[in-house]
Formats: structure tokens, sequence, C-alpha cells
């Protein structure tokens, strides 16, 4: 028979770590509460146990969800309930913790408590006398240190031998005094009404007016009146509301189970490692600056052009060495051993289509390892969680919450977690606000573009890579301004308040896993989705209709009858490219199509048909935009004088040819801010739940992309005396006025309270 | 006094915790409920972080004005 055993606890208590040691998984741990945002199921280790399924569950304070991924949990005990509970307890903080567990034991489902961290405990020289803490909770009670896997073979089996007995806690009973007579009468009332085996915790729920539970129970009006008297009573006699009665019954509760069980090694009051750095890291003055520069550091040594910069030197080695001359090298000989001759269509698919397509976007692998691996090291010190605080004062400024800040800090490695982790933002307009602004963030598979432009254009100038990183923030920051001011996301963001995790040494393993988990899924998605669109794009470049004959346009250039000097002329004049350096691409199908769409990016500073195209293909997944850039750009020069084996390189240098520096940056700009790829549409649409607000993401935030691309070609280039002055130049003027009316303006003011909603309450 | 007006590095006592919402609620499952000590660790701003039980809780200054110490 299958057995269900969840994994319940606090937050950042340990549950993802255990459950990757349970069942092999390797689900993301990292060191702040509210990582794990969704439920996950896998099978425990080992042939022995192939019945039993260990349920991962976000971390939950109680059984009364305050943020939407809680609801999960709740959702999953209550009404779900599995055969057994593991109760992860964080030894560190055993009085907090135990304040769920006494909510666990009122559900009447087989209970075993996990202490975990025990290791530290000891270290802190605190003293937990397990056998007394079993006693006076009435169930076992198993020492553990998930991060070292000590202690987990024994959960598992008593786990197993409670769920199978199913034996139940003996607890003693929690609430005690008033509110227990009370609770005894509200049993009465609602007897008959629900299940027997859940009557005590119904009736608790009851007093404590939990909707979803009375909307469960379905009592008679008659039957309601009397509950809700009784519970006016109990408030009157104890002078407090009915929860506040019951959550101060469990502290008192705890703190009997803690007197005999626990002993504190530290005294009150005595700072521990952790508090010593946060009086720096936070500090008023330095918190910030201190944040800018380890952003700064961060970029300058994965993208960066300074000696410092390993990702980068790794990067031009694959671009150059790997993908210039081995990979090319190698498929010509396996090409030529296969005769397969050069300027035939197999050959050109393979080595123009596939190996240019993909190499483009494999070379951006070795940046994006050290980035990942440097931002996994930031995020399990446990630092991440502390910007999200520094950075509440300057959200709250503009009307938006510091914990907005934590979908964007995951997304910079993929907008699709980004938007799920914005489930913890509490107040839903500021929850969708989050999901419509958070693919701003430049993310993993963004970076390709970003050291494109930044390599090919401006010298590998870290302050490019810096740059997009911050002008993410300021769209995020701006939207947040201007949308704020529109009725629809008026109302005051719901406070802050956040658990910071302890400080502790990155796990070299748990930050190599992090890092290789993000890079192999990049690599995986080169090796299937860039790989099909690479050679769909070549296609559409290798064909086309050259002075009205239709084939491979390679071989139609050659033939002098149908190019004609004219032709070339009208091409490029068409193409707006100068006759020199049209080729045969230029008449291709891609070219046609992309060359009708290329208008709309006119104003732009972009609008020629490969980046139009680039763009596009975008959507599919944003490599892949680099990806187009390797197919178009590697073509075969007229005049031969070019042998392949630079390739690299020499896209680079057709690039720079093709872009003025703010040209480059505004299409970088657009690709960075415009529509995030269907992967992450996907996931916006889940979490808005609603068709109508997807679009209205969708349409936002390539609206916005468009107008802060437009203002910078036209002004920059004006500055940089690259842009002369036109209608353009108005337009971006007028753009510019528009933004700061918008921005400065005074808005819709809530009344009472409006734009307070919960997400819970809309969403559960 | 309100806890904002606290300093950094007092140990405090828990007053009374105004308003009546899920906020309070809340507060009441991290470990902020009357009678429990807390002790300042930083401040940034009027917001704060703070230490209760014995998990470290960051603050803004909203929430810091309803603590009652």
């Amino acid at each position: 028979m299958e057995i269900k055993i969840a994994l319940a606890g606090n937050p950042n208590s340990g549950k993802t770590t255990l459950f990757n040691d349970l069942t092999g998984s390797r689900q993301y741990v990292g060191n702040w509460p509210g990582v794990t945002v969704e439920k996950k199921e896998g099978k425990l280790k080992g042939q022995e146990y192939k019945d039993v399924i260990i349920q991962d569950l976000p971390g939950i304070y109680s059984l009364s969800p305050y943020t939407l991924e809680e609801v999960v949990s709740r959702t999953y005990l209550v009404t779900e309930k599995p055969d057994a509970i593991i109760n992860i307890v964080d030894g560190t903080n055993i009085e907090r913790n135990l304040y769920l567990t006494t909510q666990l034991l009122e559900l009447n489902i087989p209970i075993i408590i996990a202490l975990n961290m025990m290791d530290l405990v000891r270290k802190n020289g605190d003293k937990v006398d397990t056998k007394a803490l079993s006693e006076a909770l009435g169930c076992e009670v198993v020492e553990l240190s998930a991060l070292k896997s000590e202690g987990t073979e024994a959960l598992v089996k008593k786990a197993i031998a409670i769920a199978n007995a199913n034996k139940l806690a003996t607890a003693n009973e929690v609430i005690s005094g008033e509110a227990k007579e009370a609770i005894k009468k509200i049993e009465n009332i609602i007897k008959g009404e629900v299940d027997e085996k859940f009557l005590h915790w119904n009736a608790i729920k009851a007093f404590e007016r939990d909707e979803k539970v009375m909307e469960s129970i379905n009592l008679s009006e008659s039957k309601k009146a009397e509950v809700e008297k009784v519970i006016s009573e109990c408030e009157k006699a104890l002078d407090d509301d009915s929860e506040s009665i019951i959550t101060n019954e469990r502290y008192n509760y705890i703190t009997e189970v803690t007197d005999k069980a626990v002993i504190k090694g530290r005294k009150k009051g005595e700072l521990s490692a952790s508090d010593k750095i946060d009086r720096v890291v936070t500090n008023r003055i330095l918190g910030l600056p201190i944040f800018a520069g380890i952003m700064f550091f961060i970029y300058a040594i994965a993208m960066g052009g300074w000696s410092i910069s390993i990702g980068t030197a790794a990067t031009d080695f694959t671009n150059d060495v790997i993908f210039g001359e081995w990979v090319p090298g190698l498929f010509d000989v396996i090409l030529g051993a296969l005769h397969v001759e050069e300027g035939t269509v197999l050959y050109g698919l393979i080595q123009d289509g596939i190996v240019a397509g993909v190499g483009a976007v494999i070379g951006f692998v070795p940046q994006m390892l050290v980035l990942f691996l440097l931002l996994s090291i930031l995020e399990d010190i446990g630092y991440m969680a502390r910007v999200a605080f520094v950075m509440d004062r300057i959200f709250r400024q503009f009307g938006l919450s510091g914990k907005a800040f934590i979908p964007c800090l995951v997304a910079t490695g993929c907008g699709v977690p980004g938007v799920m982790a914005s489930r913890t933002i509490e107040n839903e307009r500021d929850r969708r606000m989050s999901i419509m602004t958070t693919t701003f963030m430049p993310c993993g598979a963004k970076l390709p573009i970003i050291g494109l432009i930044a390599g090919a254009i401006f010298g590998g100038s870290p302050w490019i890579a810096a740059s997009a990183y911050f002008i993410g923030i300021g769209s995020i920051v701006l939207s947040g301004i201007i949308l704020k001011k529109f009725k629809a996301f008026a109302g005051i963001p719901a406070p802050f308040v956040m658990e910071l995790p302890a400080y502790h040494v990155p796990s070299f393993v748990g930050v190599l896993r992090a890092t290789w988990e993000r890079g192999w899924s990049f690599i995986k998605r080169a090796g299937s989705v860039i790989v099909v669109s690479s050679v769909i794009i070549w296609f559409l470049t290798a064909f086309g209709n050259v002075n009205g004959h239709f084939g491979l346009v390679d071989e139609l250039f050659e033939d002098e009858a149908v190019v004609t000097d004219e032709y070339i002329n009208e091409l490029s004049a068409k193409m707006d490219v100068p006759t020199t350096e049209v080729n045969s691409m230029d008449a291709s199908l891609l070219a046609s199509v992309g060359d009708a769409a290329s208008i709309v990016f006119k104003p732009l500073g972009f609008g020629n048909w490969k980046p139009t195209v680039a763009t596009v293909t975008g959507l599919v997944a944003k490599e892949e935009v680099v990806g187009t850039f390797g197919v178009l750009y590697s073509y075969d020069d007229m005049d031969g004088a070019e042998e392949l084996g630079e390739e690299g390189e020499q896209i680079w240098d057709r690039v720079r040819a093709d872009y003025t520096p703010i040209a480059a940056f505004s299409f970088m700009l657009f690709n960075l801010l415009c529509a995030p790829c269907f992967a992450a549409i996907g996931a916006i649409k889940r979490e808005m739940n609603n068709r109508k607000w997807t679009w209205a993401a969708i349409g936002y935030m390539t609206g916005w992309a468009y107008v802060i691309s437009l203002i910078t070609y036209n002004l920059g280039g004006m500055i940089a005396g690259e842009v002369a002055f036109g209608f353009g130049t108005i337009v971006a003027i007028v753009l510019v006025v528009t933004l700061l009316y918008l921005i400065f303006r005074k808005g819709y003011q809530p009344k009472g309270n409006e734009g307070l909603e919960m997400a819970v309450k809309i969403n559960a | 006094m309100p806890l904002s007006m606290a300093d950094i590095d007092e140990i405090v006592v828990i007053k009374r915790i105004s308003g009546s919402d899920e906020i309070k609620q809340h507060l009441a499952e991290l470990g902020f409920v009357v009678g429990e000590e807390i002790h300042i660790v930083s401040k940034n701003g009027g917001n704060m972080i703070v230490k209760v039980k014995d998990s470290r809780i960051a603050l803004d200054k909203g929430l810091a004005n309803r603590i009652f110490i």
C-alpha cells in the first residue's frame, strides 16, 4: 500500500534539504524563507521503500496562511491528509517552531518531530533533552542534521512505522482554562457535523473564526449563532480576541514544554556572528553601497573585460578556439570523410546552421556559470535576504515592498521561478505588479545578448553588464511608481516583515550543484530548442527569391545572369545596406519577411531585417537572439578572403560593422525589457490566472521596452552625435515628458481599505 | 513607546501590539506576543532587524510603530 509522508515545518528549516536527501532528487535549496513555493513529490530512496511517497511543502508558520504559497501547505495537510507528517523543527529556534507543532498535533495525523540543525545547537552550547520533549509533546522526537544527512535513516524508519500503525500523538491539551471550556462547548455544538476524528481541530478553528473551516462545516444559522455566542462570551471574559487567546495559550504551553526540555547556552542579548555582520551590511549608510559594490564586482568577474574577469576569458576561449576552430574543424573532417562538399545544402545546414547557431549560444556558458556560481554563493551565505531588507527602504518610497525584490533576484537566474516567487508577496495588487515587472531583470538567457553587445560593440566593458542589471531594477522601480498611480494598483504595500536566516559558510557541493543545474538546463536548451530554431532560421536564409528566380540563394548569387548590377542596387536600397556589402542572404526568404516587419523597429535604430528576426526569435528563448545572430552573420564572404575558422571574432567584427553603439545599446535594451520567452509568458499566465491580466502584462512590458529604447536611441544618439535631430527626436521628447508626468502626477487616491486585499483571500 | 524608538542593542519587552488584522496574527506566529523580549540588532532609517524568540526578523517602520514597548 502506498504511504504518503509530508514534510511540514517553518520556512528555511531544511525541509527541501531533507527531501533531497530522502528522495535523491535535486530540488533547489536556498538560504532564505520562501524558496519552495510549490509542493513537490518524490519516491523514497531504496528498494524496500518503493511505496513510500515523500511530499515537500512550502514552509509555514501556522495553519492559517498569510501568503499564497502557504495555502498549498495548509490545503495538503488539512484536506488531503497525508498518512504521516514529519514536522521539521529548527533546533536553534525551538520555541517559535513549536508553535506550528502545536497546531499539527491537533490534526490527528500520525506525526514525528525531526529536530534539525542539531550540529548548530551543539555548537551554540544549547542542550535539548529529546526524551523530555518527546514525553511533553506525546510523539517521537528524532535528532537530525539534514545538511550532513545525520539521522535521516532512523527518522524515515520511524515515520513509516507510525504511518503503518496509524499511531497518533498523545499530547496533553495545549489549550487550557476558559478557552478550553469554550472549545468544549463548540465541540458539542458542531458534533455530528464533522468527522469525529477532526472534531477538536474544527472546534478550535471555529473558535478562531477561520472562514475556510466555517465554510466546510456548513452549520445552520442557529448553530452558527450559538458558536458565535460562545466565542464572544469567552472574548469578553478574557478581554482579548479569540485568535489572540489561542495564540497565547499555545505559547504558554510551549514555554512549559521548553522549560522542561531545553537549556540555552547563550545568554540573552548576546550578539552572534550573524548579528555582527548584519550591523554592517544592513547599516543605514553602508547597506546600499555595499550591495551595489558586490553586484558590480560579480558582473566584473563574470562579464567584464579585465584581468580578473574569469568568465569573459573562458567565453573568449570557447568562442574563438572551441567553436572558432576545433568544432568547425572537426565537422570539416567528418563531413569531408563523408564526402559532403563545401557549398552543398547539407554542409551549409550543419556548419552555418547548427554549428554557428548553437555555438553562438554555447559560447556564453562559461560566463553564465561564473555568474551563477557567484550568485549561488551569495544566496547560500544568506546575504540575499538582507538585500530585500535594505531595498525595502527604497522600494517603499516608490510604493513597493522590499519583498518585491525576491522575485527579481530569482529572475536573475530564470524568469519562470522568478514569476512564481511573487507568491510570497502578501498584497494582491502588489503581487500582480510584481508578476508584470519581474522579468525586466536580465535572466540567464539574456546574458548572451548582453555579452554579445558588450563584447562586440563596447570592448567588453563591465559597465554594460552592470548597467543591464540596474536598468532592470530601474525599470521595475519606475514601473512601480507609474503603475501605483493607476486605480488598479493603488494602495499601500503590505508591511514588510520577513525572517532573516543565519549566515553560514556556503556548502561547496550545494553551490556547485545549484550552479550546474542552472547551467545544464541552459545547455540542454541549446541542444534542443536552439538547434531546431537555428535549423529553421538557416533554411529560411538559404532559400529565397533572387531577381525572380527561386532557389538556393548562394547558388543563384553565383550566376551573373541572375544577379545583375541593377538588381544589386535595388536590393541594397531595399535592405538598407551598402552595395558593396550586399550578399546572398539579403535575398533570402527570412530577409524579405524580416524586412517587412523591420519598419516597427526603425524608430529604435535597429530597423534592419537581421535584428528584427533575432528579436522575434527571442520569444522562443532569449538566447536564441544570439543563436540567430550566429547564423545570420556566419555567411561566407563572397570574395572568400576570410576562411571559416575565426568565426567567433568574425561575428563580432561583422556585428560591429552593422551597428552604431547607440543602436546596439537600444537593441539590447529592447530585448532585455520586452515580452519574455514563451516559458515565462506561460508562468505569467498561470500566476495571473486571468487572460486580461496576462495580456496586460505582456503589453506593458513590450510597450515599456519600446518607449525606453526609442528615447535612448533618439536622445542618446543625438548627444553622442550619431543621430540627427528629426521627427524621432520630437517623439522621444514627448515620451520623456509623458513619462515624467506619469511619474510625478498625483495619481489615484485609494479610499479606505481599497487596494489592501490580501492575495491569500482572493486566490485561495 | 513604539518599538521604532528603541535603540540598537536595547532589550525591550512587548507591552501591546495595536491593530487587529492578519498582520497582527502573523506577527504573533513569528513570536511577537505581549510579554516577549525583543533585542534590537540593527536599524536602517526606521526599518529594523530584531531578535525575537530565537529568530531574526526584519520589520519596516510602520510595523515597528505598532509594537509598543
